[in-house]
Order: C-alpha cells, then sequence, then structure tokens
C-alpha cells in the first residue's frame, strides 16, 4: 500500500504541469491558444501601463521593488520610465537603446548591447505576441480560469547561461501580458507585474524620441 | 552591460598595480597608532544603493545590494534596472570570498579581483594589525594595511578625528581613492565614490530608501 502512494505521488511531481506552477494545468488545447492568441495580438497597436517589479534575490531572501510606466507601439518601440526608487528611462526605437540615468544619457545600438536587446526584445515580443514564434525558445502552455501562463525555455546557448525560462502570465479576456516572471539560472527572478492597461490609445512617437 | 567598457575594464586592471616612483616617500614611517581605524569602519546591515560606474566614456548603472548575513557574511549583488544580475559576491568573516553569480561577460579574473579589493577596502576587510605601520606627515596619518600584493591605506587628520579618505596603492603609488559621503562613524554612509588612479574607471554609490510595502 505504501509503495503504491508513494508511487503515485512520484508520478504526480513528475508530471509536467502539476506541481511546478499552482493552480495551474497544463493546456489540453495549445494550437486553440496560439491561435486565439496570435489573432488577439495582431490587433494591439499599442500598450499604455504601469507596471510593478520585484527583484527576488532567493538565496538572500531579500526583495528589491521598483515602479514605473510602459508603452509600446507597433512594432517595436517600447519606453520603461522607471519612477520608484529612482528615476531611470529607457527607450527602445529603431533598433536604438536610449538611457537616462539621472543626468547621464546614452545611446547605443540595441545590437551592441546583448543583455539589454534580449531584455527588451522578450518585453515587446511578450506585448506583441511574437514570443510564440520565437525560435530561441520552447513553450509550454499552462491554464487555469482567468488566464494562461506560458513558459518559455531557452534554447540558443547565450541565453541559456543568462535564464532558466521566462513566464508570461496571459489575461483570458484579452489576451494580453499581465506579468512577466523571468527567472536567472542563479534561481534569482524578476517580475513585471502590468496594471491600468490601456490599449490601442493613440501614442505619439514623440514618447519614443530622446527627451 | 557593454561589451566595448567591459573589455577594456578588464585588461586596464592588468595595469592597475603598475609602479613607478615611490610617492610615499615623503611619509615618515611610525608605529600603528591604537584605536584609531576601527571606529571608523562602518556597518552595512541592509543597504540598496543605486550604482553608478564610468568606464573610459561609457556609463553603466544599477543597484547594488549590501546584506550582512546570517552567518556573518556579507553579500555584495548588482542588478541592472529591469532586475538581471550581473554579479553576487560573499565576503565571509575568515576575510574569504566567493563569487555566488556572475554574468559570462563579467566573469574574467582580473576584473573580478579589482572589484574584490575595491569593495574590501570600503568594508575595512583584511586589516592585520600585526603587519600595520603608519606614515605620517604634518597634517595627516596614512593608517597602512599591507595586503598580498600592494597596500590599503586609511587616511586620517593628525588627531584621528576625521576619517579623510581610504587608498589603495600598489609598493610604491596609490591606485584607488575611495571616499565616503554624509558618513556618521559605524554606520552606514550615504554616498561612497571610488576612483582609479590609472585609467577612467570610477564607482558612485547613493544610498536609497526602499518602496514601502
Amino acid at each position: 500500500m505504501i509503495k503504491t502512494i508513494a508511487l503515485v505521488i512520484l508520478i504526480l511531481f513528475n508530471l509536467p504541469g502539476l506541481a511546478q506552477y499552482p493552480g495551474y494545468t497544463l493546456s489540453n488545447h495549445p494550437e486553440e491558444f496560439r491561435k486565439s492568441f496570435v489573432e488577439a495580438t495582431t490587433s494591439i497597436e499599442s500598450v499604455q501601463s504601469g507596471f510593478s517589479q520585484e527583484k527576488d534575490l532567493t538565496m538572500l531572501s531579500e526583495k528589491m521593488n521598483s515602479t514605473g510606466k510602459f508603452w509600446y507601439k507597433k512594432k517595436d518601440k517600447l519606453r520603461m520610465e522607471y519612477i520608484h526608487p529612482y528615476p531611470y528611462l529607457m527607450i527602445l526605437n529603431g533598433g536604438k537603446i536610449f538611457v537616462k540615468d539621472g543626468q547621464k544619457e546614452n545611446q547605443f545600438p540595441a545590437n551592441s548591447n546583448k543583455i539589454f536587446q534580449q531584455v527588451n526584445r522578450i518585453l515587446i515580443d511578450c506585448v506583441s505576441g511574437n514570443m510564440l514564434n520565437n525560435p530561441d525558445f520552447q513553450a509550454r502552455i499552462f491554464e487555469n480560469a482567468g488566464s494562461f501562463l506560458i513558459e518559455f525555455q531557452p534554447m540558443a546557448k547565450n541565453l541559456k547561461e543568462l535564464y532558466k525560462n521566462i513566464n508570461i502570465v496571459i489575461d483570458k479576456k484579452e489576451y494580453t501580458a499581465t506579468a512577466v516572471e523571468m527567472i536567472e539560472v542563479s534561481g534569482d527572478k524578476t517580475i513585471i507585474r502590468f496594471q491600468n492597461k490601456i490599449l490601442n490609445a493613440p501614442i505619439p512617437d514623440s514618447v519614443f524620441n530622446n527627451p | 552591460m557593454h561589451q566595448f567598457p567591459i573589455r577594456f575594464l578588464i585588461i586596464l586592471s592588468l595595469f592597475s598595480l603598475n609602479t613607478s616612483c615611490n610617492q610615499y616617500r615623503h611619509l615618515k614611517r611610525t608605529p600603528p597608532e591604537e584605536n584609531c581605524i576601527e571606529k571608523f569602519k562602518p556597518t552595512f546591515r541592509r543597504e540598496e544603493y543605486k550604482i553608478s560606474v564610468d568606464v573610459i566614456g561609457k556609463h553603466i548603472s544599477g543597484l547594488l545590494l549590501i546584506k550582512y548575513m546570517p552567518d556573518s557574511s556579507t553579500r555584495i549583488v548588482f542588478t541592472n534596472e529591469m532586475g538581471f544580475s550581473f554579479f553576487d559576491f560573499g565576503f565571509s568573516q575568515d576575510n574569504g570570498f566567493a563569487v555566488y553569480h556572475i554574468v559570462p561577460q563579467m566573469n574574467k579574473p582580473a576584473l573580478i579581483n579589482t572589484l574584490r579589493k575595491d569593495f574590501e577596502l570600503i568594508m575595512f576587510r583584511n586589516m592585520d594589525r600585526n603587519k600595520s605601520y603608519n606614515l605620517i606627515d604634518s597634517t595627516t596619518i596614512y593608517h597602512a594595511y599591507p595586503q598580498e600584493k600592494g597596500v590599503n591605506y586609511y587616511i586620517t587628520d593628525e588627531q584621528c578625528g576625521r576619517l579623510i579618505k581610504m587608498q589603495r596603492s600598489s609598493d610604491k603609488k596609490p591606485v584607488m581613492d575611495a571616499l565616503f559621503f554624509d558618513y556618521m562613524p559605524g554606520k552606514s554612509p550615504d554616498s561612497i565614490s571610488i576612483r582609479h588612479l590609472n585609467f577612467k574607471f570610477s564607482i558612485s554609490l547613493k544610498k536609497i530608501m526602499p518602496l514601502a510595502s
């Protein structure tokens, strides 16, 4: 009897998705989700939202929190403006990254800075829906009553060195990202939660220009 | 993280112990002074700093967490604003050092060693009283603590009432200056400046208050 129970427990914990993300189960209809997700994100021209960011340093039992504002405009314009704990601005536009840190301003090609490029690419792909088509990642789709959780495992060597996996939580009503969780190889993770999203409101291009 | 400045940082840090004429020659050597430097040692319990790194005209910024751990070690973690961790260093009570995490782009012995020595200076580590001595001139005392390579100096006024600055040197020449600002001895400084003298590499830290949860 004990052996049977132990076997059942062993099987349960080895089944992908059952124990990994509490409240979520592996989706039985991943292709259906993919189709609906691509359809929904095709109609998204812009996103504005607030965000809160939580950096979880697991080994140190520490959390570092930030908040700010987020703008996205199709196809590859992104602005993240951190307000707390200090002002910091990052704009991605036309293959260039602009950073303002206090009085210091810096502009450089996105491809000259691999970490910036990868993190920004991930954020844009999450919002635009392109992440599912990214060959650098292998995706698994989980769901619960209100949302989908897409788990992306990096396939490319340079990404594997940085991230264990990246998870995106997608709202079932709007098919937009409500949270992005980036889990590093060290076990530390960063969760960006989007709040008060406004979809498809006009955003002037000047928002993505150097201030 | 810029590939360009990191590469230069590594190359240039190799030259940081380069020596020429002895810039401490004019100072008079005396025995170490009792009960002077210990009172200036900062205490880092759990401090979050905004970190700005300038290296040969390039700028990198982020958050630096310094935390005293239950096992009496001190951990220093550098992340960028978007939460990506660059490194996680551990400094144990017995002067040990461990790299818990570092991004591949920064995982170079010369760079790690330079950062380790910089942090050790400002944390008042590796201070063997048996090897220490003083160098004095008319207005200042250089409290010298020989290291495996070079010497760490804690420079005070002649009454030992004020910590003027900290300095890392080769055998003959200063290679790095560090300063505390808005600092009550025994507490954690509000600001810290680290400036290398042999090449354009500086680190500035400004304490930030965590968000109320």
